[in-house]
């Protein structure tokens, strides 16, 4: 008995196994087509959209929107009140940044070189477990442990630490009657919201650098610092972009976060949201949304150039 | 003459495993020094211990003289070529090769200038401004070579250097090596797991075996004279005999190794056996006969003649070549 040099296609599997081997682009093809449908159609148009809109502007008398191209609303921006909005969200997403990597670090560093087996994943749902609760009850919990009756104010009172909460309760812009009414409360919970975001890109790219390439730097007579700052920084570099862009643009857009912790004081997702609910303003709303889609720009191409992306 | 690098009963524990168990070792300044074994024999263990990537759990460890039990890796002055290279992606070669010297604080343009000159020993001027992704497997070895004498250390290890080149590449740089040894003058400490580079390459050998050392000589020493069966049957294609086959061919009842090109097929002797194998090497052909339990090679030089599988052959050997051993 022998068997044939080429068995019979059987089915639709092997069928399309077939077809598929003769026209290799094809699954390529019929793979990317729906998400790249998304992405530009729905995704890429809506941008379009915004786009065209914060180039229109609103009549002050009758509140309707012209659909004439003017700069006008751009202009609008740079009144003092709005100006201030822009500076406060962007200070504000730069401090949630630089803390959410400064906390990050460590964590994503012992989870990527030392953390192994069962270690490593309880750090995924350590990281992860945030996440599965619903970001208004994370948020509505925060406001209760730093109101002025709250765990952490009871907790101060007991210890005899509320001395450190009046301190930064005194703090220029930062005053507030409790922790939970003060910016810096704000700061406290988006950085608590957004630090996944941060840990798991920086794990990843930490987790890219061979233990060798540390040896080596040790080998050639650098000192851990001199190590850190030349080697496993640049090499994680990507990871802490990667999960800047995370912090930085979600907190940019955030709207939920500042309306329930904190003085109250606008940011621009908040300003977006009242713009083109309550106020109808939508080609100023429009204008707000594009802010922080340049500012991710311009901190993408200064990353960049900075070499940032040399390692990838 | 000082010892580069000596081991005084030097073991590393991994809990329960002896990677290196009470290993004793004296490395000659100047000398091509190679660590040979099967992998997790602890030879590469043992290159970590020099260069204090692993510490000792028991035992000195001296270089040129000094204990360096409290010296971390970055005060030691000893470089490595790492198995992988380990060259940095995000740096150029330039400035992969002066490393060393930047974290040392040497200016710019002098330890650039530096780089450049190590670049010329190892033949690669011209590539500084390229990055280690653009280089071939040999090229990359070479800057990792140049990055690790940058440093003028007083002793290099190399981790496997060539494992991962093919094997035209790896002798050409096999010569290269031992060329720039001489022309350095430098202490080379190398790890492999292929006895033929080894052989080649060192002036003197370890031999490891699980954790300890097995044998240590010059490489005729080893290969002409194994101490043991291990060392035989790893470093050689020697034939091993146990010992009542020693004995049915004239010796004592001990272990022996005899080399296949010192093997000869008769017609008639005191051991014959059925070929159950003919390999053609072109420079002659390797046959094997199976006596008794034991398979025995011989090597019969091109142009002579070569017998069939299955046929019987007696085997006559020259006596001087009949190496006696211990049994582990």
């Amino acid at each position: 008995m022998t068997y044939p040099a080429i068995l019979p296609a059987k089915g639709l599997a092997d069928r399309l196994t077939g077809t598929f081997w003769r026209r290799p682009g094809l699954l390529l093809l019929l793979l990317i087509a729906p998400p790249l449908l998304w992405l530009g159609v729905v995704y890429l148009g809506s941008l379009a959209a915004l786009l065209l809109q914060s180039f229109y502007s609103i009549d002050e008398f009758s509140g309707v929107v012209k659909e004439e191209f003017t700069l006008k609303t751009y202009a609008e921006l740079f009144r003092a009140q709005n100006l201030d909005i822009i500076i406060r969200t962007v200070v504000m997403a730069t401090a949630v940044t630089l803390a959410c990597a400064v906390l990050a670090f460590p964590i994503a560093y012992y989870a990527a070189r030392y953390a192994k087996g069962p270690w490593k994943a309880a750090f995924y749902l350590g990281v992860m477990l945030p996440l599965w609760s619903s970001y208004l009850v994370k948020v509505y919990a925060w406001k209760l442990i730093l109101a002025k009756e709250g765990i952490l104010g009871w907790a101060a009172e007991g210890t005899h630490t509320s001395w450190i909460i009046d301190g930064i309760l005194s703090v220029p812009f930062l005053e507030g009657s409790s922790l939970s009414t003060s910016p810096f409360g704000t700061f406290l919970v988006f950085v608590y919201i957004w630090l996944p975001y941060m840990i798991l890109p920086m794990q990843a790219a930490l987790e890219r650098v061979p233990n060798s390439m540390l040896e080596a730097s040790a080998d050639l007579g650098a000192t851990q610092s001199q190590t850190f700052r030349t080697v496993i920084l640049p090499l994680a570099l990507p990871g802490v972009i990667a999960g800047s862009i995370f912090t930085f643009s979600l907190t940019l857009g955030d709207y939920i976060i500042p309306q329930i912790v904190g003085d109250s004081s606008r940011f621009i997702g908040l300003t977006v949201y009242q713009l083109q609910g309550t106020a109808g303003n939508t080609p100023l709303a429009a204008a707000f949304a594009v802010v922080p889609i340049l500012i991710m720009l311009v901190y993408l191409s200064l990353a960049k150039r900075a070499g940032a992306f040399d390692a990838l | 003459m000082t010892a580069a690098v000596e081991f005084q009963n030097v073991s590393r524990h991994f809990g329960p495993v002896k990677a290196v168990d009470g290993v004793d070792l004296t490395i000659a300044e100047g000398s091509f020094f190679a660590m040979l074994g099967p992998s997790g024999s602890g030879k590469t263990t043992c290159l970590r211990l020099i260069s204090g990537f692993e510490k000792p759990t028991g035992g000195q460890i001296r270089i040129f003289g000094e204990d360096v039990s409290n010296t971390p890796p970055h005060l030691r002055n000893v470089n490595t070529v790492f198995q992988d290279y380990a060259l940095f992606p995000h740096l150029n070669v330039r400035d992969n090769v002066a490393y060393g010297l930047m974290v040392k604080g040497v200016g710019r343009s002098q330890r650039h200038a530096k780089a450049e000159e190590m670049l010329a020993l190892v033949k690669l001027d011209g590539y500084g401004d390229r990055k280690p992704a653009q280089l071939s497997g040999g090229q990359r070895q070479r800057v990792a070579l140049a990055r690790a004498l940058v440093n003028q250390p007083r002793v290099l290890l190399l981790d496997e250097p060539l494992g991962a080149l093919d094997l035209k590449l790896r002798e050409a740089m096999q010569d290269e090596l031992k060329a720039l040894q001489h022309k350095l003058g430098l202490t080379f400490v190398f790890v492999t797991h292929d006895q033929h580079e080894a052989l080649s390459m060192a002036d003197s050998l370890a031999v490891f075996n699980e954790g300890k050392i097995a044998q240590i000589g010059t490489p005729r020493d080893i290969y002409d004279r194994p101490a043991t069966r291990f060392v035989a049957d790893f470093v050689g294609s020697s034939n091993v005999l146990p010992p009542d086959l020693t004995r049915a061919l004239g010796g004592p009842a001990q272990w022996a190794s005899l080399r296949p090109e010192a093997t000869r097929l008769a017609a008639t002797g005191p051991v014959s056996g059925t070929v159950t194998a003919l390999r053609y090497l072109g420079s002659g052909t390797r046959v094997v006969i199976r006596a008794g339990g034991t398979e025995i090679a011989a090597l019969v030089p091109a142009g002579q003649p070569v017998p069939t599988e299955g046929a019987t052959t007696a085997i006559a050997f020259d006596p001087q070549a009949l190496h006696l051993m211990g049994a582990i």
